[in-house]
């Protein structure tokens, strides 16, 4: 029963909701456990759904949800000893929420029908609400205002795409169920140009909630404005399954020999990404804010690999899930610098290295992986998708990718050396704890290791999702 | 018959129109509750029988009753509770809006007319009305600056969306479990938005999203 898995979350959050708050801190964790457990048995073994119309364990459906799932579990009891320094007055509402958006986002992972899929992702802006609104300052308010609205517009979008889909269906006069594998199967048939009005709503409306440039703005704001391991959810895991509604469209496209088309759209909107991201944050002030705009520059690389195709597709794919294991582990340890210096501005913090030595590693390890230096896997996925962009014939945009990096290194380099080295403030808020630090090491210990040694099942499941639209390792 | 889906979608058309000229905030919602009402309407009317047989009753009830009385009676509460009832400087006047709402009637003729499709049947105002109302949400919510008058925008691009589906797509694609799942996402969108609203008048004793413009770069 494949529906367990976003079943289980669903009904703990909302259990969660009524609990009080020590009850509800043990829901989240278990919740969390039980979760992988359930992903690694829909991954590894045959475990079948009950409505197989409506949902389905698709390679690239899988690999996103391993890799949400996979963060949740350290997230999880990060944000509780996260929450134990915040008194936050609305806790139940925030680990209900959590749980509920980790089933929303393994809804939308499992999703096979499109519209079950469109109703899963607006589920998640819902649902992730009220994680930004926790606060109650009035920035979140104004970020929680921006998120909803931009990105419920945004996806209301991508749901006119659908129909154009189902239109391209029945001008050819096809009549099959409206599922992903059977819009695949009879793809060669559909009518193209409803097809490619489709994909241009679909790339907007999912890109908006990817945080693809220029529809990103709500992205910073929400990143910036929600408790750490929230920013560190929406960025690691959030951002991934709304690209998986773009890549579900982008395969259908190829196999119905529409693959130049969608490739050069995604391909500019990924460098257009990568750029608006490295102009903000050569000057950004705000290290949170930072991040968000990282995290747009990396979705932006997703995007252009996934245009070319071939290797670099291959190397998109490890992007995925190393950017979801560094964003992460570099969220969690913004929010320990946020509790040691109580600010945001980078101006503010300094002297990280004396004050917080251990956070100070693992923030500089995470800038280092998430730059595209070894041992992370940052490097090699980049470097894959470089040299698929020059076999594939697209040495000016290869050029482009190389010089909006270089600008995102710059502004990062900048930022991270002022806050670690810059002049040192006399005394910190709230002292390191190894609970809080366990979380980001072990997410960077991942990506460290997958960067040297991939089990074959995960390397399968990678080959699996690419081979449909003709991705290799071997270029 | 034709006569009847004709009348239904020349009051959606009205009701946008009404609503890009409309300064009230309470006319505005009754205006939407209109047009929820008769959007829920229309497929019942483009294909009685089909429509009417495999539990869809209970589906358009169901519809009825969401876009036409519980989703109004959510932002009247949210009304009721802030202290602003009036827009009064959107960015665009209600002439101009008027203008705008006339200008949109006429593109969407346009484009239903180069689309050229063979729609199901003779219903080519059904797409012209499609067009028109995703259109003016969508600049419904771009012109004014109070927040619920933003909400009300996106619910009626909602309604415009709901429309092109259809218009378009064949009617053995829909399935009432998804579409329930669809109305349920809305639902809960204009409560979270609505909660949201609340907030933003409590902190700022106006529900203007001028106010919403601290953080930028």
């Amino acid at each position: 029963m494949l529906e367990a898995v976003f079943c289980l979350p669903l009904f703990a959050g909302l259990i969660a909701f009524l609990l009080p708050v020590k009850l509800g801190r043990g829901v989240l964790v278990v919740g969390a456990l039980l979760h992988l457990q359930l992903t690694l048995l829909a991954w590894l073994s045959d475990f079948p759904p009950l409505l197989p119309g409506y949902f389905s364990t698709a390679p690239a459906g899988i690999l996103v949800l391993l890799v949400t799932s996979f963060i949740f579990v350290f997230i999880a009891p990060y944000s509780i000893f996260y929450m134990r320094e915040q008194e936050m007055q609305s806790e139940p509402i925030f680990i209900g929420s959590m749980l509920l958006f980790l089933g929303t986002m393994s809804m939308a992972a499992l999703a096979e029908h499109p519209i079950v899929f469109w109703i899963a992702i607006e589920a998640t802006t819902l649902v992730s609400a009220p994680l930004i609104f926790v606060n109650r300052s009035k920035k979140a308010l104004e970020a929680t205002w921006k998120y909803v609205l931009i990105c419920s517009v945004g996806i209301a979008l991508a749901l006119l795409g659908f129909f154009f889909i189902t239109l391209s269906m029945d001008r050819a006069g096809i009549d099959v169920p409206l599922t992903f594998s059977s819009l695949n199967t009879a793809a060669k048939h559909l009518d193209p140009l409803w097809l490619k009005i489709g994909f241009i709503f679909v790339i907007i409306g999912f890109g908006t909630k990817m945080g693809l440039a220029p529809m990103h703005t709500w992205l910073p704001d929400a990143h910036s404005e929600a408790p750490s391991p929230a920013s560190a959810l929406l960025s690691g895991a959030l951002l991934n399954c709304a690209f998986l509604g773009i890549f579900k469209v982008h395969t259908l496209m190829v196999l119905a020999g529409l693959g130049d088309f969608s490739g050069s759209l995604l391909i500019g909107f990924g460098l257009f990404s990568i750029l608006v991201a490295g102009i903000f944050i050569l000057k950004q002030p705000d290290y949170k804010r930072m991040l968000a705009y990282s995290s747009i520059e990396n979705m932006g690389v997703i995007a252009f690999g996934v245009g070319i195709g071939g290797m670099a597709l291959y190397g998109a794919m490890l992007h995925l899930i190393h950017h979801s294991l560094l964003k992460s582990s570099l969220f969690l340890s913004a929010g320990n610098l946020l509790l040691g210096f109580g600010s945001k501005i980078v101006a503010q913090c300094g002297g990280m290295t004396r004050l917080l030595p251990r956070t100070f590693v693992s923030f500089f390890a995470g800038f280092l992986g998430i730059s595209g230096l070894p041992p992370f896997g940052v490097f090699v996925s980049e470097l894959l998708i470089l040299i698929g962009a020059f076999k594939a014939g697209h040495p000016v945009a290869g050029g482009l990718f190389i010089a909006s990096l270089a600008l995102v290194v710059a502004g990062f380099a900048r930022i991270v050396t002022s806050m670690s080295f810059g002049p040192s403030r006399q005394e910190i808020l709230v002292p390191e704890q190894t609970l809080r630090i366990v979380s980001p090491f072990a997410l960077l210990l991942t990506s460290a290791v997958l960067c040297v040694w991939m089990p074959e099942p995960l390397h399968q499941i990678i080959i699996n999702t690419i081979a449909v639209i003709g991705g290799t390792i071997h270029g | 018959m034709i006569n009847s889906i004709d009348l239904i979608l020349v009051l959606i058309l009205l009701a946008v129109l009404l609503s890009l000229g409309s300064s009230r905030m309470m006319a505005l919602i009754k205006i939407m509750a209109l047009q929820g009402a008769m959007v829920s309407l229309v497929p019942i009317f483009i294909e009685p029988q089909a429509r009417l047989s495999n539990g869809g009753i209970l589906f358009f009830q169901l519809m009825l009753l969401i876009k036409a009385v519980l989703i109004p009676g959510l932002l009247y509460m949210a009304l009721n509770r802030i202290a602003i009832k009036r827009e009064v400087e959107p960015l665009i006047g209600y002439h101009a809006s008027l203008l705008v709402g006339l200008g949109l009637v006429m593109l969407s003729a346009y484009i239903t007319r180069r689309m050229g499709l063979s729609l199901p049947g003779d219903y080519a105002l059904l797409l012209i009305t499609a067009i028109t109302t995703t259109g003016g949400g969508l600049f419904l919510m771009m012109s004014r600056t109070k927040a619920i008058t933003q909400v009300i925008g996106y619910l009626m691009l909602e309604n415009g969306i709901y429309l092109v589906g259809t218009a378009l797509t064949k009617h053995t694609h829909n399935i009432y479990l998804v579409e329930f799942g669809v109305l349920l996402d809305l639902l809960a969108g204009v409560m979270i938005m609505g909660i949201i609203l609340h907030n933003i008048n409590r902190a700022f004793d106006d529900v203007d999203t001028a106010y919403l413009e601290q953080l930028k770069d």
